[in-house]
């Protein structure tokens, strides 16, 4: 019954192709979203069509069958940017679905270790952004902040900005992923859309003025006696550099 | 844009004054935005790292860098020759309101020179504070300094308003704080210390009872020591430390690796800076304060100098071969903490793991367990992965060695002569 499966990617599709896989112990050999870059004479591909419902109710099997930790894992390797994640997921939930709740301590298993390490490189880097993002004060009276992480990281940290700054209208936008979160001071959400790159915003006097404090101030902090660049790249990746206004 | 300058200029002055102070964290303080602007993350958030590897998490700065007092390490000290200014608490929360906002930063290091005098300072800081948490409605983390010598009235009001307050003993025994710091007393220190710890417990009594009362200090107090200006060993140090943090419930000692500001006759004349010296006493302030290690265990009359070139706990584990190698499938959880490479999150994962079956080995990295050292220290089900045996005087310095370079791995392979031994075994018998 293998076979490759195709869903249209959002989280409600993924559930509803996993509703319909797990119960019943097919294994697909592979998921994805786009139509497979050469068809197989002998796979047959299942092209699963998103049912919200059924979505719903699997996700509440799935919060009653799973541990805490486990939901956890899974909501991270969702938002990890990796080919595989949708079969490491689906090779979890065929192993939680015998062993419950405890799979997640199952941490060297070979259904578990790999979504495990992926989740942990997602939620290290989502750790890492509550730090990097640099807002910009635009013209337009909100604060743009453009960044690239490696993975789809904004729906994880989003909540973390919209408590701190509920007082601000203010932009995430990722630009590896083209996708954006918008937050609306006024009704105090946010939303993720998709979102384009048009240029860099026009910026107001006053952001000018206290980028360049920050920057005067950064360089002023460093000690000459302890110069450590090597510790400095292995904490600030020259690949975040680009969006980081002290660097910039 | 005069005034621009003029801030900039006061800007760097002060965070050059300020930067010595080693403190940085923001963790350890749960605070909700009501209403404002800002709020602390219990797991603390660093924003960035200078040139120097150090993070940056909050605005470090001095409120004024002019001094009464002349001690020989301080770069603020009176006799030093520098331009003196100081800031307005308006534009104290100018600066950190307009970095928070841009998420450079987490919250604000507010720390000083002594003007006039302790209690006219103290009041100088609590006032920038006060206009931060009351006019801006700021609820982001704030570290506050407190002055040595100042009315213990004013260390309350300092506590209610900061998530953590500080005093820097600096100085490690009493007679090289009056080498070098002449001004100060030892008992004007540690006195708002001991005030300090009083009164957070009271508060924590208080606020099992009731929820409404004011947080004080949520995040604690720390201090910091200078390492290297002056002679004392690793040994006293370490010990002081550990008496801290018994005491006086402190969450952090920092230390400082003496940096020559000056050339003072009171101060050692010495090349470099004590780096090393300093890092292995954190590796052993960490073994203190997680590990469940005490500091006699680390260091005694015979040797009170942490050794330069081994962590401490490799030393220790080196001094107690008997205890070794340990079988990870069985011992506890403490046990798993004494061993040389394996740390907090290592151990609670191979606690965690095991529970749902064996563990071999090869099941360590998977993990995350690094075996670089703790391989020879582990059995996983009777197996023992080191390439030299715990008594084998070649021990030593395999830990030393410095790591393998990753080309090499094609051509030496790291495995002992008992598993070659297994290999063969295993072909004769057929069995994988």
């Amino acid at each position: 019954m293998g076979g490759i499966y195709r869903y249209d990617g959002s989280s409600a599709g993924l559930l509803t192709l996993l509703a319909i896989t797990v119960p019943r112990g097919v294994a697909p050999d592979a998921i994805c979203v786009a139509p497979p870059p050469q068809q197989s004479l002998f796979t047959e591909v299942t092209v699963v069509d998103t049912d919200p419902e059924l979505a719903e109710t699997f996700q509440n099997e799935l919060s009653q069958r799973l541990s805490p930790i486990s939901l956890h894992q899974l909501r991270h390797a969702w938002h990890g940017d990796h080919p595989q994640r949708e079969m490491l997921i689906f090779r979890y939930l065929l192993l939680a679905w015998r062993s419950g709740r405890s799979t997640s301590g199952m941490l060297a298993h070979p259904s578990v270790a790999p979504l495990w390490k992926l989740a942990r490189m997602v939620g290290r880097e989502a750790h890492r952004y509550l730090g990097f993002v640099r807002f910009r004060e635009t013209s337009g009276g909100f604060f743009y902040a453009p960044l690239s992480p490696d993975h789809r990281v904004l729906p994880l940290i989003a909540d973390h900005f919209a408590a701190r700054f509920g007082d601000q209208q203010w932009v995430l936008h990722d630009l590896r992923h083209s996708e954006g979160i918008v937050h609306d001071r006024t009704r105090r959400q946010w939303l993720l859309l998709p979102m384009e790159t048009s240029g860099d915003p026009e910026l107001t006097p006053a952001e000018e003025q206290f980028q360049s404090l920050w920057r005067s101030y950064f360089t002023t902090l460093a000690i000459d006696e302890r110069r450590n660049l090597p510790l400095q790249q292995g904490n600030v990746p020259l690949k975040v550099r680009p969006w980081l206004v002290e660097f910039a | 844009m005069a005034t621009a300058i003029d801030l900039m200029d006061k800007l760097k002055i002060l965070a050059d004054g300020a930067k010595y102070d080693v403190s940085c964290s923001s963790s350890g303080s749960f605070r909700r935005n009501k209403g404002g602007i800002g709020n602390a993350a219990s797991c603390g958030i660093c924003h960035s790292w200078t040139s120097d590897g150090r993070c940056v998490s909050l605005l470090k700065i001095l409120m004024t860098n002019s001094c009464i007092y002349d001690c020989a390490y301080c770069v603020n000290r009176r006799s030093n020759d520098t331009p003196r200014v100081m800031l307005t608490p308006a534009e104290v929360a100018e600066l950190t309101i307009g970095f928070y906002r841009r998420n450079y930063i987490e919250g604000l290091f507010l720390s000083t020179g002594v003007i006039r005098s302790p209690d006219h300072t103290m009041e100088l800081l609590i006032g920038a504070v006060r206009t931060l948490r009351q006019e801006y409605r700021f609820n982001g983390y704030i570290h506050l300094k407190l002055v040595p010598g100042a009315d213990p009235l004013l260390v309350e009001q300092a506590g209610l308003l900061a998530d953590r307050v500080s005093i820097n003993l600096e100085l490690p025994t009493r007679e090289s704080l009056a080498l070098l710091a002449p001004d100060k007393s030892r008992e004007a220190v540690v006195e708002p210390m001991r005030q300090v710890n009083s009164l957070i417990v009271t508060n924590m009594a208080e606020r099992k009872c009731s929820r409404k009362v004011p947080r004080f200090a949520p995040a604690g107090q720390s201090t910091q020591l200078i390492v290297g200006a002056t002679g004392e060993t690793d040994r006293q140090i370490v010990t002081l430390s550990e008496q801290l943090y018994a005491r006086l419930a402190l969450k952090r000692v920092y230390y400082s690796a003496f940096i020559p500001v000056s050339s003072d006759s009171r101060l050692p004349a010495r090349a470099g800076s004590p780096l090393r010296r300093e890092h292995r006493l954190y590796q052993a302030d960490w073994l203190l304060r997680y590990y469940g290690f005490n500091a006699h265990e680390l260091l005694d009359e015979q040797s009170p100098n942490l050794e330069s070139d081994l962590d401490p706990k490799s030393g220790w584990a080196l001094r107690h071969l008997e205890l070794f190698p340990v079988e990870i499938n069985r011992a506890d959880y403490e046990v798993l903490l004494r061993v040389p490479g394996i740390g907090v999150r290592s151990a609670q994962r191979i606690v965690t793991a095991r529970r749902q079956g064996h563990l071999s080995i090869d099941d360590l990295p998977l993990l995350g367990v690094v075996l670089k050292r703790a391989r020879y220290f582990i059995t996983a089900l009777g197996r023992y992965a080191g390439d030299c045996s715990p008594e084998s005087s070649l021990l030593r310095e395999r830990l030393l060695a410095a790591p393998a370079k990753r080309d090499h791995g094609q051509l030496d392979l790291p495995f002992s002569e008992q598993e070659t031994a297994d290999a063969s075994l295993s072909t004769v018998s057929g069995e994988l």
